[in-house]
């Protein structure tokens, strides 16, 4: 007699896959550890970088890109790191080996990228307004800026998973994942600083914010849709 | 020449520099390309006779 | 070459016999845009003067610009950069595929001729931003998109060297371009859209074109774009040949070590 065993349906599979990659963080800890030091490292750099600037620097504009600056480095930190696990162990292989849509593998890794992703920014927003803002106030309209914070980091963990996919597999993996991430983040960075700095310094919010905003979400959809049409070529190569 | 007409073609002079430095760039710009174009042809061709001395000398030892 | 012509990616066939024609042809209508470009097309004008000089038939009250000149070949290299990268973008998806390394190879040589146009459209991009507004570098849309383009085409060529295994480059090297090509397009959208409170954006006085304009601009643009496929037939029918050789070479070593 066969034993016929149920394929489990794509959700399924992507939920296992999403909890691994979850529980193997929260047992060590180790992604989160290292990328929250790290934010906070840059932020000792800021303030050296800053400490000349006397009273009547604005710091209220230059937030929006410090802040977005720090999320880049530490976004390219962690997307290196999240991927350099599967190799390490042959995970990567494994999962291949599995019967199933290689769409599910780029969507499972860009969700727990965005998870990680988030639960840092969740850490190092409140160190930057420790450390940056308390001699200002900020405009009230301020708390606006968790939108432009949350797409820009979807679009952030989508690209960022493709392109560490292709740059865990060659020579100087660091580098070389800044060198392809940094000038096809461009435009969905300068949309981002944009729509923060118009609500953390204050100004005209609603036609720059909201097509700041509206910018981002239209690189975001572009550019996942396209990592995940394309990430079938590149993780089986 | 008098006052208004020099302030007219006042911006001409300064810039020409720029003008004509931008063009000649471009060419040499294209210029260096088809140089790069030429030395892959030549090592390409290079090979190819290497190929036929080493397949001549073959024959000859073949022969002997 | 006979059978060559045949084949999937026919060398020595009529697209290479206009090779030649279409470089000599398209350097000789550059500098013919050239020649148009201080003859033919009227001169720009810049700020106000003071009082109006009857200069030719016309009353001029403005300065005269010479830096426009530069846009006659500005904007036709930056349209020729632009399509050679849609070449780069349908060779890689035709790649993807088909898996024809053929293709990969003609990807490689249209990204090498994007990198000689993106750096000509930023030199002149350069010089333009320098003789008109008096610095030499300033984060304005069409700059800053170019910047990224040079990085993003160095980028690809950095990705090419770094993986060693013939298929897999192929196969990152095509994904890259790809994103690149789309992200292009969204990076102009974006850095015009989105207003900058340091720089603004300068809009360029030169919207309007009239018809003596068009020629020497559209000499330019046809002049770029043979010489671009001149160019791209001469590198891809080396390349090619560099192929039979090497696979030549393989035999012999393999004949000669029994």
């Amino acid at each position: 007699m066969a034993v016929s065993v149920k394929k489990p349906s794509t959700f399924a599979q992507f939920k296992t896959l999403l909890i691994k990659d979850l529980q193997r963080e929260f047992r060590t800890k180790d992604m989160l550890s290292s990328m929250a030091i790290y934010a906070l490292l840059v932020l000792v750099v800021y303030g050296a970088a800053l400490s000349q600037t006397g009273r009547q620097f604005d710091i209220l504009q230059m937030s929006g890109g410090l802040l977005w600056a720090l999320i880049v480095f530490t976004s390219l930190l962690g997307l290196n790191r999240s991927f350099s696990y599967e190799k390490e162990d042959g995970c990567l292989e494994g999962i291949l080996l599995v019967p199933l849509d290689r769409s599910v593998v780029f969507l499972s890794k860009a969700c727990s990228n965005l998870i990680f992703l988030l639960a840092v920014e969740v850490l190092i927003l409140p160190l930057f307004f420790f450390f940056f803002l308390t001699t200002t106030t900020p405009a009230p309209t301020w708390p606006m800026m968790l939108l432009p914070l949350f797409v820009g980091t979807i679009g952030i963990a989508g690209i960022g998973t493709l392109l560490s996919t292709i740059t865990v597999n060659t020579r100087g993996k660091d580098v070389m994942l800044a060198v392809l991430f940094i000038p096809l983040i461009f435009p969905l960075l300068f949309a981002c600083v944009s729509a923060t700095t118009v609500v953390v310094a204050g100004g005209d919010i609603e036609g720059i914010f909201r097509n700041s905003v509206l910018m981002a979400a239209g690189y975001d959809l572009v550019m996942v849709l396209l990592s995940w049409v394309l990430y079938d070529f590149v993780v089986s190569a | 020449m008098n006052s208004v007409l020099q302030e007219i073609y006042s911006t001409i002079l300064p810039s020409m520099p720029f003008i004509i430095g931008a063009y000649v760039l471009v060419w040499v710009a294209l210029f260096v390309y088809v140089i790069f174009a030429m030395r892959r042809f030549k090592t390409v061709e290079s090979q190819l006779a290497l190929v036929e001395r080493t397949m001549n000398d073959r024959v000859m030892n073949d022969r002997q | 070459m006979e059978d060559m012509r045949k084949s999937k990616h026919p060398i020595g066939g009529l697209a290479d016999k206009l090779a030649l024609p279409a470089l000599t042809l398209g350097t000789v209508l550059t500098a013919l845009a050239f020649l148009l470009a201080f003859t033919v097309a009227s001169p720009v004008m810049g700020a106000k003067v003071n009082g109006v000089e009857l200069i030719g038939d016309e009353m001029i009250g403005n300065q005269i610009l010479l830096s426009q000149k530069i846009f006659y070949f500005h904007m036709p290299v930056a349209v020729t950069s632009m399509v050679v990268l849609a070449g780069t973008a349908f060779f890689a998806i035709r790649f993807l595929m088909t898996r024809d390394a053929l293709y990969d190879l003609k990807a490689k040589i249209c990204t090498e001729l994007a990198l000689v146009f993106v750096i000509c459209t930023m030199i002149t991009g350069d010089l333009w931003t320098r003789f008109e507004w008096g610095v030499w570098w300033t984060w304005e849309p069409r700059l800053t998109t170019y910047l990224i383009l040079t990085l993003m085409v160095i980028a690809y060529f950095i990705l090419r060297a770094a993986v060693d295994e013939p298929e897999r480059r192929a196969t990152f090297a095509s994904v890259f371009s790809i994103i690149m090509f789309i992200d292009v397009p969204i990076s102009f959208m974006i850095t015009r859209l989105i207003p900058s409170s340091v720089h603004p954006v300068i809009l360029r006085t030169d919207s309007g074109l009239s018809p003596d304009m068009l020629a020497p601009m559209l000499c330019a643009l046809f002049g770029f774009s043979l010489i671009s496929y001149g160019l791209y037939r001469f590198r891809t029918r080396t390349e090619i040949i560099g192929q039979r050789v090497d696979v030549l070479k393989e035999a012999l070593d393999n004949k000669l070590g029994n």
